[in-house]
């Protein structure tokens, strides 16, 4: 007990010596630490920013819903972006056939969307309506924060109603509740019948700049410039059951429109479907990989900060070899200056990882105010960064430590 | 019958330097009892220093024996090494070698610290010391603020904290004037009657004198060793 007082003790005095040390070439010091500072402190930034785009998405599949398939009329592309000629058609009755015919299909939720301007009393507003059923809802986990969601009766009388999402409820109504308030879509007069839940926004995408109405009412009354015929949609979103169903889903969908559309075998299939299951792997692999990227960039700058340490350790080393001969001579062991070094590098890296810590605090709360993105650094994250900067000096200073352990304690005390 | 402090036999030491062979130390053989206040002479380049140098486990001899307190220390590894200058040798240099930027305290402390010494008694130890080298005021000053009298007393405060076998001091007037020279060898003095065991180097005929025994080196060899008969007494300040 008393012993790992003393040893505890010894590693106190190392730390005093340190800073004595440190104190002694102060500018020296502060540069040195400067390097592991600003290591530390990008290594964090990314990867708070690395986390940040993993919880965004995250969110952004949230707000898909969970075990949902999304149908696009466009064949899927290795490669890039569908091109403009390759959208087809995708209908309503399409929609039906496959809540009748796919195993574990829950509901069909067609969609078309489609520009609009929202008027009323004087304020106006730009946003995308989507126009669709009341089934969209349970799909895609859509809740209402006010009033109702759209019902089968508005949809099957093609009711001038809309359910409206919380930044386009903020731009048009100020101290106003807008439910019951009429609106006018395009020059048509709607009464707007709920508020959407938020869903926030994630990568500067604003979930809540939408509205909802009756697809029906969308077709009749706003233009739509997506659709070719009647029941065309401009998409079909298909609840199941559960993720074995939806998994499974993916291939009979393709194989329902396939036969519905009579494309002949070995022609490429003119439709996409996308599980949330789906994007959210691909989704989580590309998150990592960018993390990963940009967590090895800025890992390089760490590297550099450590090169550094090492670099002022061994002038350190070389201007105290009298002090070091004069400790060996007052009784110092080789492990005694090699831990006196050691202290020195890592409590150099420990400051500079500290500062480097609370500037990426300080950077990523301002990324989070200005660019609306979230950069979380755990406390995980910190007590890692702290270490990992305590590591960095005892793997750079390590070797000019030895250096000054294995000197010759006559040679060291006649050096100049 | 207590083995001697200190014994060589057919001590070498040999030095390879710009690829020609030089015999520093080239067969001595001699004993120091407890008590005994040695002085070594010679010219530079006699081999004095060097002999000094193993003496106190900073070098290595080349091959002989050497004895201290009964231990043979060729057969000691480097930290057996530095565990015997921790305890059972005291170190007084010709250019004090005291830490800069640090307090008086702090320096006598050092060994201290390598002794494992908690720092209340280092403290404690240390502040002691001092005192009886006459800096029980200037314990906080840092070596800049001292003079090298006073730095010296603290190097020989420093060296006896451990409660050292025996002091060796190379050349420790080297850096001082007459009068301040005079007040160290004083101490010294002082110390042997209290029963410490001295050896110092010095090339100054003068300061030998205060010893009791004088060795003189030469080429590496010891060309004379005799009691001082005209022993000068120093009054310590």
């Amino acid at each position: 007990m008393t012993e790992l007082l003393n040893k505890l003790a010894a590693w106190g005095v190392n730390v005093a010596i340190a800073f004595t040390a440190l104190r002694t070439n102060l500018m020296r010091s502060i540069l040195t630490t400067l390097g592991v500072m600003i290591g530390v402190f990008s290594v964090i930034l990314a990867v708070a920013v690395g986390n940040g785009a993993q919880v965004s998405v995250t969110q952004q599949i949230a707000t898909l819903g969970s075990n949902m398939a999304i149908v696009l009329p466009e064949p899927e592309r290795a490669n890039g972006p569908p091109r403009p000629g390759d959208r087809g058609r995708l209908t309503e009755r399409d929609g039906e056939a496959i809540a009748r015919q796919v195993p574990g299909v829950v509901a069909v939720a067609p969609q078309i969307r489609t520009s609009v301007q929202l008027v009323t009393g004087g304020r106006s507003a730009s946003t995308q309506a989507i126009g669709s059923t009341e089934s969209f809802a349970s799909i895609s986990n859509l809740g209402t924060a006010d009033g109702r969601f759209l019902t089968r009766s508005d949809i099957g009388s093609a009711a001038r109603v809309v359910v409206i999402g919380q930044t386009v409820a903020d731009k048009l109504f100020i101290d106003v509740n807008p439910i019951g308030e009429k609106v006018r879509i395009n020059r048509v007069p709607f009464t707007v019948i709920g508020l959407l839940e938020s869903k926030g926004s994630n990568l500067g995408n604003d979930n809540d700049d939408q509205i909802i109405v009756p697809i029906t009412t969308l077709r009749q009354r706003l233009s739509t410039t997506t659709a070719q015929g009647p029941d065309d949609v401009t998409l079909l979103f298909v609840g199941f059951e559960d993720e074995d169903t939806l998994v499974a889903g993916d291939r009979e969908i393709k194989n329902l429109l396939r036969a519905r559309y009579r494309v002949s075998k070995g022609k490429i299939t003119p439709f996409t479907v996308r599980t949330t299951k789906e994007i959210a792997e691909t989704s989580g692999e590309v998150t990592q990989i960018f993390q990963a990227v940009l967590v090895a960039i800025a890992s390089i700058s760490l590297l550099v900060g450590g090169i550094g340490i090492m670099n002022i350790m061994l002038v350190s080393v070389t201007e105290r070899t009298r002090e070091i001969g004069l400790r060996m001579a007052l009784g110092a062991k080789r492990s005694d200056i090699r831990n006196q070094f050691l202290v020195e590098a890592a409590v150099l890296c420990i400051i500079g990882g500290g500062i480097g810590l609370l500037l990426a605090m300080v950077a990523a709360a301002i990324f989070q105010q200005v660019a609306d993105f979230p950069a979380p650094i755990g406390l995980d994250t910190a007590l890692l960064a702290i270490a990992f900067s305590g590591i960095i000096g005892l793997v750079f200073g390590g070797y000019p430590a030895i250096r000054a352990s294995r000197l010759s304690p006559i040679e060291a005390l006649r050096s100049e | 019958m207590t083995a001697p402090l200190l014994e060589t036999r057919d001590l070498i030491k040999n030095y390879v330097i710009g690829g020609e062979m030089v015999h520093a130390v080239n067969g001595v053989s001699l004993r120091i009892d407890r008590g005994e206040f040695v002085a070594i002479m010679g010219a530079s380049g006699s081999g004095k220093s060097t002999f000094m140098n193993m003496i106190g486990c900073l070098d290595v001899p080349t091959s002989g024996v050497l004895k201290l307190d009964g231990i043979d220390t060729r057969t000691l590894n480097s930290d057996e090494l530095a565990e015997i200058r921790n305890r059972k040798i005291g170190f007084v240099f010709q250019q004090f070698n005291l830490l800069a930027r640090t307090s008086a305290l702090d320096n006598v402390a050092v060994p201290l610290i390598y002794a494992g010494v908690g720092p209340a008694e280092r403290r404690a130890r240390a502040q002691a010391r001092l005192e009886a080298m006459g800096l029980g005021n200037r314990l906080l000053n840092t070596p800049a603020k001292l003079s090298g009298g006073q730095q010296q007393r603290v190097a020989i405060a420093r060296a006896l904290v451990t409660n050292p076998l025996i002091l060796l001091a190379d050349e420790p007037t080297g850096a001082l004037d007459t009068q301040t020279s005079l007040d160290i060898m004083g101490i010294f003095q002082k110390l042997n009657d209290e029963g410490i065991t001295l050896v110092v180097v010095t090339h100054e005929p003068d300061i030998a004198e205060y010893a009791a025994r004088r060795i003189v080196f030469r080429d590496g060899k010891v060309i004379e060793d005799e009691a001082v008969t005209s022993r000068r007494r120093a009054v310590s300040s």
